[in-house]
């Protein structure tokens, strides 16, 4: 697997300033926001401002040329008027048309010197007296200027409204004061008629006199907010009248503030998704960080391993190798990852068994107890391997391949092979050891018949070197019977002789019918060799028509020997008359179908911590013992198909019995053994 | 007479054969206990010219506590005791012999020569008897019996003993009768032979 290239150091320090930069950007673009609009507000204001100037004197404009046109108007009729042009009934009717045609004039009079009046446009009753003070101070002005003269407005006296502005046009003929025009504005009317309606609806228009009492207002679109306000003077001589306009509208607040609510939100929003976002990535670091450290130790742990992994993916493509199954097959990584059968590290002969088995793992029918098999190293040598192959299953609980764990048994292997040599080995040496201990006792006992005979042919020859025989004075049957008793000696020595070399002679296991009766009393001389030196008396029982066992005669013997000489070596401290060893033969009482022989001691017995290991191979409570005796009746009873035990004897000392199972009838006798044994199959 | 004392039946006919062959008289025992109760029995025999052949290797009783019970007795010096040893038992005939045993012959052994040793035995053996009688013959006499003896041995007139045991002669003279009437002797030179 390529792994990515990690480091395996410290994650890397957080810096502050990577954020700063983000930060700062934010910052300017928020500050930048909320003095946008605020701009836009201020641009807003002034352009309304502006606007509001430029209808303002537009508005006093067509005040100022309203008034003017009406004043030449007047001016035109008072000199008709003074020129006596113009009187009676047709002065009042170009008045009335006048004041028709100009609703912002409330009334048209000529009042005489004395100011009564003497035409009127309405037809009312207009006197100098009716006049407020104001305009009758404008009236004697003009009368002294001859000139026309507004008045300041007011209301009438003794009223409250309307509030009335007069334009007093002198009328002279000559000199003669002939009284004066009289031209009543309403400045309501004024307002009413002058001021087109757009302008109106948007502004509140006040006119005010120099002490700021309002003396006309009009406010189609509500009440002025006090905001964008203009003041304009109209300029009339005598008469301080400023046109004041005061818009409708507020400050330009609502949109801009939404903007700012909105940016502000934004932000808000903005910075949040930031903070979500630090965290996030905080979480991530240390997420990965840990992962870091997880993967460090996985692949620490994978490249630690000894054992060999293998991932394979359905079709059976390696996807990964660890580098301890590189290490086995002595092949690279890119090697093998990717590969589909055949596999390189196969046995090229064993290609067959590789695919049978690749497909029992695609199959998943493989055990999942494992397998062994060899490997091919990319050298050419093979190694043994145990296989287990298990399914890979991913987070979804959805199989991807398999995955194997490979050991190299090689060590194991050969430790089983050395192992199997070294027991081959010790009992090699066993027996050779049984020989050598033999070899003493055959030299004891061959020694007993040796010195006989010599003592019997010595004595002989003696009797014949004396003078009695010299004489021809020989007692024959004297000779005879010593002769006779030497030659018993000799054939003594002679079955002791064949009987060892019997045992002695090596070959390969048999199996042939055994007649244990037989068997036992074959042993007999031999276990007598070493029971004479231990003084123990030998007792055998063996039942009648006991039926004859399968068996290698030469590994029985040595296991009835081991297990005599045993019961024998463990009787020699106890008392003499103790000393009885005995070997019973016979049906096994637990299993009918089995025959058992017990070899019976009346010796030390076996402690119970000495029984646990009693077979096991070192194990020995004798000083000399190489601890393989017990170990090699209990193999070779097994080869046999058998079992060896023991238990304590009733009586004092150890029950060693051996069962094995009975020649049946059915069974050919003198079939050969098939399996070459492992144990005693000697090479 | 030569006893045989053998667990092995056939080694014990065999030698009582190769003993009879040159004439020695013998007897068989198939063990230490059946030897001793011989010896003890009611037959006592003397052991003066007798000889033990011994098996080291025997059950019950083996050879070597044998010779032990019977240098217990004292009859170790008048019983002289050839052991019979297989081989590996050698130490223990050694160590036997230092304390007092004849021979050992190791299995297998020369025949003749084995009886030739049993013969010195037997002789070793008679001398020995007659040693022992005359140190009883000795011990049978009184305290300055046995004063005027070392003192007649060490070949002084009666005078000079009188002398030296502030006695008179005649008390000497009549000591010197009762000592050669107790050992048996007629002249001081055959006294001096007696106990050289």
């Amino acid at each position: 697997m390529s792994l990515p290239a990690f480091h395996f150091g410290p994650p890397a320090r957080r810096r502050p300033w990577q954020w700063l930069v983000p930060m700062l950007l934010v910052l300017l673009f928020l500050i930048t926001l909320l003095w946008l609009p605020r701009q836009a507000q201020q641009m807003e204001a002034t352009e309304r401002q502006e606007q509001l100037i430029a209808d303002t004197l537009w508005v006093e404009q067509t005040i100022r040329f309203q008034l003017e046109r009406i004043e030449d108007s007047v001016r035109l009729m008072a000199n008709d008027v003074a020129g006596g042009y113009l009187s009676g009934k047709r002065l009042h009717e170009r008045m009335a048309v006048l004041a028709r045609s100009n609703r912002e004039l409330a009334r048209l009079a000529w009042l005489d010197a004395e100011g009564r009046t003497i035409a009127t446009s309405d037809d009312s009753a207009v006197s100098l007296k009716s006049l407020s003070a104001a305009s009758r101070l404008a009236s004697e002005r003009a009368r002294a200027t001859h000139t026309p003269q507004y008045a300041q407005p007011a209301p009438p006296p003794g009223m409250e409204r309307p509030i009335l502005m007069d334009y007093h046009v002198p009328l002279f003929l000559g000199e003669r004061y002939l009284g004066s025009l009289v031209v009543t504005y309403s400045l309501n009317s004024i307002l009413e008629q002058m001021v087109p309606w757009w302008f109106a609806q948007e502004h509140e228009i006040l006119l005010t006199d120099r002490d700021d009492h309002v003396l006309a207002r009009r406010a189609a679109g509500g009440a002025g907010r006090g905001v964008y306000t203009h003041s304009r003077d109209l300029h009339l001589p005598y008469a301080d009248i400023t046109l004041r306009t005061n818009s409708v509208k507020s400050a330009p607040r609502l949109l801009p503030n939404l903007l700012v609510g909105s940016v502000i939100a934004l932000s808000l929003g903005l910075i949040w998704s930031l903070g979500a976002l630090w965290k996030d990535i905080n979480r991530r670091i240390a997420a990965e960080g840990a992962l870091r450290e997880q993967v460090a130790f996985r692949t620490a742990m994978e490249n630690s391993l000894v054992t060999g992994m293998r991932a394979r993916d359905l079709q059976g493509r390696v996807t990964y190798v660890n580098p301890a199954f590189c290490r086995m097959v002595g092949m690279k990584q890119e090697e093998l990852v990717g590969r589909l059968p055949p596999m390189p590290y196969w046995v090229p002969e064993a290609v067959d068994e590789h695919q049978h088995r690749f497909a029992q793992v695609l199959a998943g029918t493989i055990s999942p107890r494992g397998f062994e098999t060899i490997f091919q190293r990319a050298d050419g040598t093979r190694i043994p391997v145990l296989v287990y192959e298990s399914p890979l299953v991913d987070d979804s609980g959805r199989q991807t391949g398999w995955m194997g764990s490979i050991l190299d048994i090689s060590d194991r292997k050969r430790f089983e092979d050395l192992n199997r040599r070294q027991q081959e080995k010790l009992q090699a040496s066993a027996r050779l050891a049984t020989m050598g201990e033999m070899a003493s006792t055959l030299a004891h006992e061959l020694n007993q018949p040796l010195a006989a005979i010599s003592s019997y042919t010595t004595g002989a020859y003696n009797l014949l070197d004396t003078d009695a025989a010299r004489n021809g004075q020989v007692n024959i049957d004297l000779l005879k019977g010593a002769l006779e008793k030497a030659n018993a000696q000799a054939q003594r020595a002679g079955h002791i002789i064949r009987s060892v070399h019997t045992f002695v002679k090596r070959r390969d296991p048999t199996r042939e019918p055994v007649d244990l009766a037989q068997l036992i009393d074959s042993v007999i001389p031999l276990v007598e060799l070493q029971s004479r030196q231990h003084f123990v008396v030998i007792q055998t029982e063996v039942e009648t028509d006991l039926p004859q066992v399968l068996a290698d005669p030469v590994m029985l013997e040595q296991v009835l020997l081991n297990l005599t000489r045993n019961a024998i070596e463990a009787m020699q401290d106890v008392a003499p008359e103790r000393r009885v060893l005995r070997i019973l033969a016979g049906r096994d009482p637990q299993t009918p179908a089995n025959v058992s022989v017990s070899v019976i001691d009346q010796g030390h017995g076996v402690p119970s911590e000495v029984g646990e290991r009693l077979f096991s191979p070192f194990f020995s409570t004798k000083a000399e013992g190489m601890g393989m005796g017990l170990n090699i009746c209990r193999t070779a009873i097994e080869f046999h198909g058998g079992a060896l035990g023991y238990a304590d004897n009733p009586d004092g000392g150890t029950i060693f019995r051996f069962s094995l199972p009975a020649l049946t009838t059915g069974m050919q006798p003198g079939a050969k053994a098939v399996a070459e044994s492992a144990v005693f199959g000697g090479k | 007479m030569l006893h045989i004392v053998d667990d092995e039946e056939v080694i014990r006919d065999s030698l009582t054969w190769l003993a009879h062959s040159r004439a020695i008289p013998a007897a068989g025992y198939d063990s230490a206990t059946a030897f001793l109760a011989a010896l003890d029995g009611d037959r006592p025999f003397d052991p003066q010219g007798e000889c033990l052949l011994l098996d080291m290797r025997m059950p019950d009783m083996s050879g070597a506590v044998l010779f032990d019970t019977l240098a217990a007795r004292g009859l170790a010096q008048v019983l002289p005791v050839i052991f019979l040893t297989g081989h590996g038992d050698v130490p223990m005939a050694v160590d036997s012999l230092k304390r007092g045993a004849f021979d050992f012959f190791e299995k297998p052994f020369n025949d003749n020569k084995l009886m030739d040793r049993v013969q010195e035995a037997l002789a070793a053996s008679r001398q020995a008897g007659d040693q022992a009688a005359v140190q009883a013959r000795v011990a049978a006499l009184s305290a300055r019996e046995r004063e005027v003896l070392e003192l007649i041995l060490a070949g002084k007139m009666n005078k000079v003993i009188a002398d030296e045991l502030g006695i008179s002669m005649r008390t000497v003279e009549v000591h010197r009768a009762h000592i050669f009437d107790k050992m048996n002797v007629k002249t001081a030179v055959e006294l001096a032979r007696l106990l050289k």
